[in-house]
């Protein structure tokens, strides 16, 4: 199994979903394009508000008398209290001051008033949670105030404030100062009022900005919840989306790369088979070049098969010929080169057995009967026969003291033997012992056959069909057709085991194993 | 009069060789090269013994067909498969057919004679008693050498020429262990390892037929096969 890719296909896709996130930016300046266009419609209500207060004293005769300590100017007094009174409303404080900033009426005050709204919500419980959660986080954001200190009006200076003594001078004008204890600000319009030509006094109008700022908090805590929202949903969609083509694609995977097994067998994919999107083309295209692939190693297979056959004919019309042949009196010197024909003869004949050797193994394998039997019986016994069929060769046999059960066949076990010594005895250095080994690991039995001679190359598929990778044996008597270890596996692999090949450690030599499971320890 | 035998094979060159061989011998020889011809002059006349290929020119089985006809002819007419084919099932096929053996091509001209020549004498004797001196009895095993024939416990055993010469090599030396290759010779074969561990599969099949208790064929790994005597 390869490892996988860093960023798969989820996490992609995840990232891609970063992309919603320009929402909240967006949405952010809206909300400040929405606050900006309240700020202005407000300082206009103000100003508006302002100028209609300070024109409703214009002209008045009797505001000259305003300042007299008389019943004349208490009874102005009392007009523009009246008058400012009936302006003022809650959240909005007029002031009236006369030009020598003595105040005159003051009424309304500018506590925040603010009605809050229904509380909506697009995504309704979920986003009042979110939002819940979200507001000490914005609270510290939100309420920093925004005015520059320099410009820092305090509440108690008003009527030295630079706006009244601009308004006593003629010029109405608009000031925005913080709001006490860090609160929303506050916007003062002020207007002079005139008498003539005489600026007797100024209407100062305030109003908390709380409104705006209240409706700009609530805007950026349900964008941001509902951003969050969104994004959350937005990611988890895909997430699971990604997650469904991604086991999709990795089930594929895994079903390719097992489709074709250590024997060269193809098994057609399922996975997707009848999807009609692209994964299940591609499933389906898999399909195909592995049908393909199975239909030409049928073919290879075959045709080992069928060469063996087909040779067969020709090889028995020469043996039969040779044999006719042999029965003529043939002249002395013509009787050597029947021989050599028959030799060789005997050797086409040996190519073809192993040939089909392989493929009628397989088939015995796979209609084989199992019985228990004990290995180091077998062993054994083979390691004795070997002693006369290799009478050249040495043999070390070490074997386990007690009997080792497996289940399988024993014949099977003894040709694999077979396989694994020839070789060894082909390989092995001259005058070196071949070394077979029977040992028990824990449940395993271990089966050795190692010979010091060239080592292994590395990386190759030994255990394959028609796989010869030395260089020529030392011995070289046999024919190596690469099939013995591949016979090796097969019987491996029948008994539940496995082969494998190495190099020794210190590199004088190889070594081939092979582990069955045992069945019961005796 | 010299005894007759059908070659029935499609190869000319191969069923030239034999009929050679075969008529230098002193057999009267008719060579068939395909189904039709073969049946339309087989049932005019039987020969003595058949060799009979399985596959016939553009008749991939065409060998069990005639097989199993001409058992049905006659029950006793000596046929031996000579083939190419060297698997399992065609040789279980063509055994269960009726036919007396099964050889591959690769088969030596002496050793088809040394079969031909066994089975005739099979076939002359019949039914007659057998001598003293041709009978080898070990414990429940009674073979009759001239005869081909073999009782376990005074019941038949069915075995074909090949596995009665492979009995014959294991039992006339109880205990010895023989090994595959002294086996094909005694039996005139030359066979892979592996068909002679299914010889030998298949014979102690048909002796534990004839009595479960079988246990006389012994293999020993890496060496060959014994007959075990019995306790």
């Amino acid at each position: 199994m390869r490892a996988l890719p860093r960023v798969g296909l989820r996490g992609r896709l995840v990232l891609v979903a970063l992309v919603l996130l320009v929402i909240p930016w967006a949405g952010y300046s809206y909300i400040k394009a929405t606050e900006q266009l309240l700020r202005e419609q407000q300082e206009r209500q103000l100003m508006a508000a302002a100028r209609a207060v300070a024109a409703a004293l214009h002209d008045r005769p009797r505001l000259a008398t305003l300042r007299e300590e008389s019943p004349d100017g208490e009874a102005a007094r009392a007009e523009v209290r009246a008058l400012v009174t009936g302006i003022a409303r809650a959240g909005l404080r007029i002031w009236v001051v006369d030009n020598r900033l003595q105040l005159i009426a003051v009424s309304g005050d500018i506590a925040d008033h603010t009605v809050v709204g229904p509380d909506e919500s697009t995504f309704g419980i979920v986003e009042r949670v979110v939002r819940a959660a979200l507001r000490p986080l914005l609270a510290r954001w939100l309420d920093a105030p925004d005015l520059p200190a320099e410009e820092f009006i305090p509440n108690d200076v008003v009527f030295g404030g630079r706006e009244v003594e601009r308004a006593l001078d003629g010029a109405p004008s608009l000031k925005r100062r913080p709001g006490p204890g860090g609160s929303a600000p506050i916007v003062t319009a002020t207007h002079p009022v005139w008498i003539g030509e005489t600026v007797v006094g100024a209407t100062v109008v305030e109003e908390s900005t709380a409104a705006a700022v209240s409706f700009r908090d609530r805007a950026i805590e349900r964008l941001i919840a509902v951003t969050l929202i969104a994004f959350g949903a937005a990611a988890l969609v895909l997430l699971v989306f990604a997650s469904r083509i991604s086991i999709r694609l990795r089930r594929l995977r895994d079903e390719a790369e097992r489709a074709i097994d250590s024997r060269g067998h193809v098994r057609a994919l399922v996975t997707g088979g009848d999807a009609r999107d692209e994964i299940g083309d591609l499933s389906r295209s898999f399909s195909l070049a592995l049908t393909r692939l199975a239909d030409y190693n049928a073919y290879l297979e075959d045709l080992a098969r069928r060469l063996a056959h087909e040779l067969r004919t020709p090889i028995a019309v020469v043996r039969s010929s040779l044999d006719n042949l042999r029965m003529k009196k043939l002249p002395e010197d013509a009787t050597v080169y029947v021989e050599r024909a028959e030799g060789g003869l005997q050797r086409l004949d040996t190519v073809l057995t192993r040939m089909a050797e392989a493929s009628r193994l397989e088939q015995a394998v796979r209609t084989g009967e199992r019985e228990r039997y004990d290995v180091t019986a077998v062993v054994a016994g083979c390691v004795a026969g070997y002693a006369s069929a290799y009478p050249a060769s040495r043999f070390n046999l070490k074997l386990s003291p007690h009997p080792v059960m497996i289940n399988g066949a024993p014949d099977l076990y003894a040709q694999m033997l077979d396989k694994l010594v020839a070789n060894a005895v082909d390989f092995a250095a001259s005058g070196t012992p071949v070394e077979v080994s029977l040992q028990l690991r824990g449940t395993t039995a271990v089966l050795n056959v190692g010979n010091r001679g060239p080592l292994l190359p590395q990386n190759l598929r030994l255990f394959e069909s028609m796989q010869s990778v030395r260089s020529t044996p030392l011995q070289g008597h046999d024919i190596h057709l690469g099939l013995g270890l591949y016979i090796v596996r097969l019987i491996a692999e029948f008994h539940r085991g496995r082969a494998r090949a190495e190099n020794l450690a210190d590199g004088s030599g190889v070594r081939f194993s092979v582990e069955i499971p045992t069945l019961v320890v005796d | 009069m010299p005894h007759s035998i059908a070659i029935i094979e499609d190869d000319p060159a191969i069923g030239a060789n034999y009929a050679d061989a075969l008529t230098a011998h002193g057999y009267a020889v008719e060579l068939y090269a395909d189904r039709k011809a073969a049946m339309a002059a087989l049932q005019i006349r039987l020969p003595d013994l058949v060799l009979l290929d399985i596959g016939l020119a553009g008749e991939p089985d065409a060998g069990f067909g005639i097989c199993r006809e001409l058992r049905s002819q006659s029950a006793t007419l000596p046929i031996i498969f000579l083939t190419a084919r060297d698997n399992e099932f065609d040789m279980v096929s063509g055994l269960r057919l009726g036919a007396d053996d099964y050889v591959t091509k690769n088969v030596s001209l002496p050793h088809l004679l040394a079969r031909i020549a066994a089975l005739f004498r099979r076939a002359e004797l019949g039914s007659a008693a057998a001598s003293g001196e041709d009978v080898l009895t070990r414990g429940e095993l009674v073979m009759d050498l001239k005869r081909f024939a073999v009782t376990w416990n005074h019941k038949p055993v069915d075995l074909t020429l090949t596995e009665f010469w492979l009995v014959h090599a294991l039992a006339r030396f109880t205990g010895h262990v023989k090994n595959r290759e002294q086996l094909m010779a005694e039996a005139h074969i030359v066979v892979d390892d592996s068909t002679i561990t299914s010889h030998i599969k298949r014979m102690r099949r048909k002796f534990i037929a004839v009595d479960a208790g079988f246990d006389c064929i012994d293999t020993v790994y890496g060496m060959g096969y014994r007959w075990k005597a019995d306790a």
